[in-house]
């Protein structure tokens, strides 16, 4: 069986007096798509920076692919994608330049640089200077110039942030792509929704602590409240809301009470969002 | 790091050089500014001194003393006209006898000589001409002063033989065609810091060191290049033609460990421009000391670019070869490598 694609081990970080990071251990399995949700300054950035060797742990250890990130950082490097939040590209030269400027450090020369650029969306506009790109064209370039070497791992820090739908679809659709290559993603991502429809696992990190870590699934079925909401005509004919928590004794007893004497409008069936949950485990909302 | 990654980060950094508008235009216009005003300037220097003298009679004897190579003196009717002749320039200096000198001088009265000076001659010049005025006084009265004069000519003999101005310029071409591409690539490191660029290139296979070093080879090159070409079409390279392509290359180098120092301490392009403005400042006054020789002092050996313009300007002037300023050059790398680490030191500290 390989080796995890990335295992944390006490991984920790200051910026001074501050604790970023506080001694984080977890693994991510080949093929995995690993969501990190947190709340900004939650330390999610500062794991990522460790994990991809810009930042060296003050104590712990993180592998990547079996390689010590701290002690071989290009090694690493150069087996792995990073897509960052803030567009970082030449704004002056054209796509096709930033693709084959990082292709060549990549010692990359025989990536298809067009069929990148078709892969987001974005042939024929390669030749375009990126100052010219929306930010959803230099979001989905970014992506590009983050397979360029074919990675083994991508790191995609709020890959779809601000994006018109159009552009948040064609990267969900690449990061897909990219699990059935076989490559394993460490997705950062605020968007809970996102989360649960891409990630096999999500962990959900504040102030510097994993809080819990587990399929989208599970953490539903461990923290959340699944119930059926009605709207139903109250007496005096103004809507009134009932709610019925699944999962119970008396569940189906009350369910058929509200149908047989209620006059129902609506009827809805809800689970905990990801997002419910995180407020549940941490107090705080994830915004 | 690879030849093609490093020559994939020197071509980036050409590209992105030529695409900001102001630094192509500064870089083409610049070139053939400063050629056009090498050829502009006066080629010669016109060491001729024009005295006028306002006398009844010059004596033949004494006006074929004072015509030589290097005086022309031109005699005037009148004091009124030899004033007038000061005043529009035509002259230097005038020396008005009196229209009775011989008279007076006859019965034993004491002429007044009236010296003619225009505005702008200094105290001390004016001074070497009233000396000048009484010697003529006595010339003209048929006696000699009563000294011997040894003429002793420190250095190199420069009559008729005077540095032009042009040649005088060319080491502060040089020096401001180096610094315009010092603040070229300090404004790209600049800018690849606040676009965020340099942190998509430190997390591939390429090191920071590798980084430096395509930043390095890009400025020195991009900065002689230019330097020569400069130096080539001012003839610059027709004599010590090694020497002073050694000295523009080490200055280039020099210049990018400048270029790394401005970028670490900037934080955006106007403060990179700031900086670079006082880093010209600096860097250029070497260049001064030989347009007015009288500000040299020994501060000027504290300034790395005074062993490159020292180098170029003798050799182009003197005709100072390896023996003569080759001493020049060990400062000068010494500086420009010291300037290169720390600037790395420090830009590296910054992005670690």
């Amino acid at each position: 069986m390989p080796e995890p694609a990335i295992v944390a081990e006490e991984l920790t970080y200051r910026y001074g007096d501050l604790l970023a990071v506080d001694h984080i251990s977890f693994t991510v399995e080949r093929g995995e798509i690993l969501g990190f949700l947190g709340p900004n300054g939650a330390g999610k950035s500062t794991t990522v920076k460790m994990l991809t060797g810009q930042l060296r742990p003050a104590s712990g250890r993180a592998l990547l692919l079996g390689i010590d990130v701290a002690r071989y950082p290009k090694r690493v490097q150069a087996r792995i994608g990073v897509c960052f939040e803030q567009p970082n590209l030449y704004e002056e030269l054209s796509g096709v330049d930033n693709l084959r400027l990082f292709a060549n450090l990549f010692n990359a020369r025989d990536v298809d640089i067009n069929a990148l650029l078709r892969r987001v969306g974005l042939d024929g506009r390669g030749g375009d200077l990126v100052g010219r790109y929306s930010k959803g064209m230099k979001q989905r370039l970014m992506i590009a110039r983050a397979l360029v070497n074919r990675p083994d791992i991508l790191f995609l820090d709020e890959p779809t942030e601000g994006l018109d739908p159009t552009s948040a679809e064609a990267i969900r659709r690449v990061i897909l792509e990219e699990q059935q290559r076989g490559a394993t993603i460490f997705l950062t991502t605020h968007d809970m929704y996102e989360a649960d429809r891409l990630c096999n696992r999500v962990a959900f990190i504040n102030s510097g602590k994993i809080v819990a870590l587990d399929t989208p699934h599970n953490l539903k079925q461990q923290y959340g409240k699944r119930m059926v909401r009605a709207e139903v005509v109250g007496p005096d004919g103004a809507l009134l809301t009932r709610e019925i928590v699944l999962d119970r004794p008396e569940t189906p007893a009350e369910i058929a009470d509200l149908l047989a004497h209620q006059q129902v409008v609506t009827l809805h069936s809800e689970e905990a969002t990801l997002e419910d949950i995180f407020i549940r485990l941490t107090g705080r909302g994830l915004a | 790091m690879n030849a093609a990654a490093m020559w994939a980060l020197i071509q980036k950094d050409a590209r992105l050089y030529f695409a900001n508008r102001l630094f192509a235009l500064v870089t083409v216009l610049g070139l053939v500014a400063y050629a056009t005003i090498y050829f502009l300037l006066p080629a010669t220097v016109d060491e001729t001194l024009k005295v006028g003298i306002a006398i009844p009679e010059l004596p033949p004897a004494l006006a074929a003393a004072l015509e030589d190579d290097a005086m022309l003196v031109k005699q005037f009717a009148s004091a009124a006209d030899l004033r007038a002749a000061v005043a529009a320039g035509e002259v230097s200096v005038g020396f008005a006898f009196p229209p009775d000198l011989f008279d007076q001088i006859r019965q034993g009265a004491r002429p007044t000589v009236e010296l003619l000076l225009a505005p702008e001659v200094t105290p001390d010049f004016a001074s070497v001409y009233e000396a000048a005025a009484r010697e003529l006084s006595f010339n003209l009265v048929g006696q000699e002063l009563p000294v011997t004069i040894s003429e002793v000519i420190l250095g190199p003999d420069m009559a008729g033989a005077q540095i032009a101005p042009r040649q005088r310029m060319l080491p502060l071409f040089a020096v401001l065609v180096l610094m315009v591409e010092c603040l070229g690539l300090a404004s790209l490191i600049a800018a690849e810091v606040e676009q965020g660029t340099i942190r998509a290139l430190l997390v591939t296979p390429l090191t920071m060191r590798g980084l430096f070093v395509a930043k390095s080879l890009f400025g020195s090159l991009f900065a002689f290049a230019q330097a020569v070409i400069l130096l080539a079409v001012t003839g610059g390279l027709a004599q010590a033609a090694l020497l002073n392509l050694t000295a523009l290359l080490i200055g280039s180098v020099l210049m990018t460990g400048v270029a790394f120092l401005i970028a670490a301490l900037g934080r955006d392009l106007m403060s990179v421009m700031g900086w670079g403005m006082l880093a010209l400042l600096i860097m250029a006054l070497p260049t001064f000391t030989v347009l007015i020789p009288g500000l040299a002092a020994d501060w000027v050996y504290l300034i790395p670019t005074h062993y490159l313009v020292d180098t170029i300007y003798r050799s182009l002037n003197f005709g100072a070869g390896w023996a003569e300023v080759g001493g020049n050059l060990l400062p000068l790398a010494a500086s420009a490598l010291l300037l290169l680490a720390l600037g790395m030191a420090i830009l590296q500290r910054r992005f670690a």
